[in-house]
């Protein structure tokens, strides 16, 4: 029997009645994702700031207080001063301080002398959320100190001037935002689909529709429909929200942008269908799909740990996840403006693994039927 | 019976899921505008049997025709000639009558001309008087299984299969429902259905019997009757203060062929009638004794559970 278009239809809009008349899916489907980038937003933070810092100043001269004053001043540590470098390890031993920083006896003198100076700095290794960030204001505060001690600055070969592309002041919001909202959309759109076949087989309505000539690929496309309409919705709510509360720019273009959502969502809709389509269970079907769309889209998808930093196996085994190409492309047309052919790969990525889903989908359901 | 005359016919039909035999090589046929009532303990294999007269089930072997239409045609052509309506599911419950006929009636591709002439020639049928925006949820159970049968029948299908169509509604709304199925009947339309209520399957034309995948009885209900109790059989209700251990332990004799509780009384089936009439003055001190016929429950118990 040819596909028909009247059954998708017909199917649809059984599906929009249905969820025009559940408050909590409407809602869920509209409120969760707006509140959710608001708090998260809100709370997620990478610039590490007012790290706590022991000092232990043993030269007291005026380039030992200059340098304590570049760490004071650079707004990212809470300064303790100490009495000893013993304090200070003590500091980092008891966890008062995440870092330590020891001036030497004679710290000026040395400057001023040949030999230079030398500055200890004990970081607490056991964080290292903290340590990497902290390390790279060392760099920068060295470089400002040995500026403002100019009487003790040593020549240096070649100056590194470092400008910073699409994100000038590094605002982690404007990074954050992008990606959560990949985040969010994954959990909710995989979630709203893994319930709605595995609900029809619960309840038996799914032997009557199957008692009418109707073919599971309009079952499927009925199904994908409405909720990929309701996901482009919240995807537009938590657009507004990106750029009028948290101001992130939008340098991109929409219709890329656009395109890339549909497609990103049109697979996850699809992955809850195929898990439904499985499972058959309710409770089943929710429980996998939290586990195989919201893990891997926080942990796999560049979202907090860069995929260039992971070992070369995980780094391919990512590709397998929708998450991973539309992060890409939700931070790319935000802040850098990519257009659609610097994005080749993630949209052709996103759309073959939508083209698998939808049709490993059916055909499970085809065979499930026959059996 | 001529094939014109046949609404169903399985020959030699086996379902089998990997070593289990749902159905094993059933052979029945089922005439024009017959009710056809189909009784048996979950697990005969009744729901198998339906599932593959609907074109939801490719049997591992036989043959069946469902009106005039094979399987060789496609389950799809099978689909078109039959409607189903199951107790399970009725009606989604958050559209209103109208939207749940209108999404039946697009599945079938129903013209929108011909949906509403049949709508209007059915809520006659059926004698639905309410507003069709009404929500499914706030009408009563007889009502919705009215409106099933409705959504059932839109594409006016030759065969209608009704699956414990009755459960889980009032008496009244049971023997309305049941006046339908004879309407329906009397329309040339057949009707095959299932039960758990035996007044119901009584009002079949005929009936098949199943347990463990295999008919192990088709007639008519009395017929049925008479073939599984050919003797007498009685009803015993207690007088005295007997507990029913030991009224089924009088039963254990060996002159009842079956001997089984009946509600507060007890029905049985002499086996032999030379011990009977030996044993009867003894009965008759702890039981008022009265010639019935049997009941199809007693039919059921008897050849389904296959209890003495």
């Amino acid at each position: 029997m040819k596909f028909s278009w009247r059954r998708a239809i017909a199917i649809g809009r059984k599906e929009v009645f249905h969820i025009l008349r559940d408050p909590f899916t409407l809602a869920t489907a509209l409120g969760l994702p707006v509140f959710m980038v608001v708090m998260f937003g809100s709370a997620i933070e990478f610039n590490v700031k007012n790290i706590d810092l022991a000092i232990s100043d043993s030269d007291q001269t005026s380039a030992s207080r200059r340098l304590m004053d570049t760490f004071q001043s650079s707004g990212y540590f809470k300064i303790h001063r100490v009495v000893s470098p013993n304090e200070a390890l003590v500091n980092l031993t008891t966890e008062t301080a995440r870092a330590s920083v020891i001036i030497p006896p004679n710290f000026e003198k040395d400057l001023t002398s040949d030999r230079g100076s030398q500055v200890q700095c004990l970081l607490d290794g056991s964080d290292s959320s903290t340590v990497a960030p902290v390390l790279g204001y060392l760099g920068k505060i060295q470089s400002i100190s040995n500026d403002r001690i100019a009487a003790f600055n040593p020549t240096s070969p070649f100056e590194l001037r470092t400008r910073f592309l699409f994100n000038p002041e590094l605002n982690s919001k404007w990074f954050v935002i992008p990606g959560l909202n990949v985040i969010i959309m994954s959990m909710l759109s995989i979630l709203l689909t893994a319930l709605t076949v595995a609900r029809e087989w619960e309840n038996g309505s799914m032997e009557l529709l199957l008692t009418t000539p109707v073919e599971p690929l309009e079952i499927i496309i009925g199904k994908l429909a409405p909720y990929g309409v309701l996901g482009i919705t919240a995807m537009v709510f938590v657009y507004i929200i990106a750029r009028a509360v948290f101001g992130v720019p939008f340098v991109g273009s929409l219709v890329v942008y656009g395109l890339g959502s549909l497609i990103f969502l049109m697979t996850y809709l699809s992955q809850g269908l195929l898990i439904s389509v499985v499972t058959r269970n309710q409770q089943v079907a929710m429980q996998i799909a939290m586990m195989s769309g919201m893990l891997p889209s926080q942990l796999l998808s560049g979202f907090v740990f860069p995929i260039e930093s992971m070992p070369i196996f995980f780094q391919k085994f990512t590709m397998i996840f929708p998450a991973r190409w539309f992060m890409q492309i939700s931070r790319d047309t935000f802040l850098k403006g990519s257009r659609m052919v610097d994005l080749g790969i993630p949209f052709l990525a996103l759309i073959a693994t939508c083209l698998l889903m939808m049709t490993l989908s059916t055909r499970i359901f085809k065979k499930d039927l026959e059996k | 019976m001529s094939q014109a005359e046949l609404a169903v016919e399985v020959q030699n039909l086996s379902v089998r899921f990997g070593d289990f035999y749902a159905v094993n090589d059933i052979c029945f046929s089922v005439s024009r505008g017959e009710i056809f009532g189909f009784l048996g303990a979950n697990g005969a294999g009744k729901t198998t049997t339906i599932r593959v007269l609907c074109g939801l089930l490719i049997p591992t072997q036989g043959k069946i025709s469902v009106a005039g239409v094979g399987l060789e045609q496609g389950e799809q052509a099978i689909k078109a000639k039959v409607g189903y309506m199951s107790q399970k599911f009725t009606l989604y419950n958050d559209l209103t009558v109208e939207e749940n006929l209108e999404f039946a009636a697009a599945l079938r591709k129903i013209k929108k001309e011909v949906y509403i002439k049949r709508r209007s020639e059915l809520f006659e049928f059926v004698s639905f008087d309410r507003d069709m925006k009404t929500l499914v949820r706030d009408l009563p159970g007889g009502t919705k299984q009215q409106i099933s049968l409705v959504a059932s029948m839109l594409h006016d299908p030759e065969l209608v299969f009704l699956d414990e169509p009755t459960a889980g509604v009032s008496p009244v709304a049971r023997s309305r429902f049941w006046a339908l199925i004879r309407k329906l009947a009397g329309q040339n339309k057949t009707v095959f259905v299932t039960s758990h209520y035996m007044d119901e399957v009584e009002q079949c034309h005929r009936i098949a019997l199943m347990r463990e995948g295999k008919i192990i009885g088709l007639d008519t209900p009395l017929a049925l009757k008479s073939s599984t109790f050919p003797k007498l059989m009685f009803e015993f209700n207690p007088k005295g203060s007997l507990s029913f251990d030991e009224v089924m332990k009088l039963g254990s004799n060996p002159c009842f062929s079956f001997f089984e509780p009946y509600g507060l009384r007890f029905h049985a089936s002499i086996a032999d009638e030379k011990a009977w009439e030996l044993i009867k003055s003894q009965f008759e001190k702890d039981f008022y004794i009265k010639v019935i016929s049997p009941s199809l429950e007693d039919v059921f118990i008897k050849r389904v559970e296959e209890r003495k």
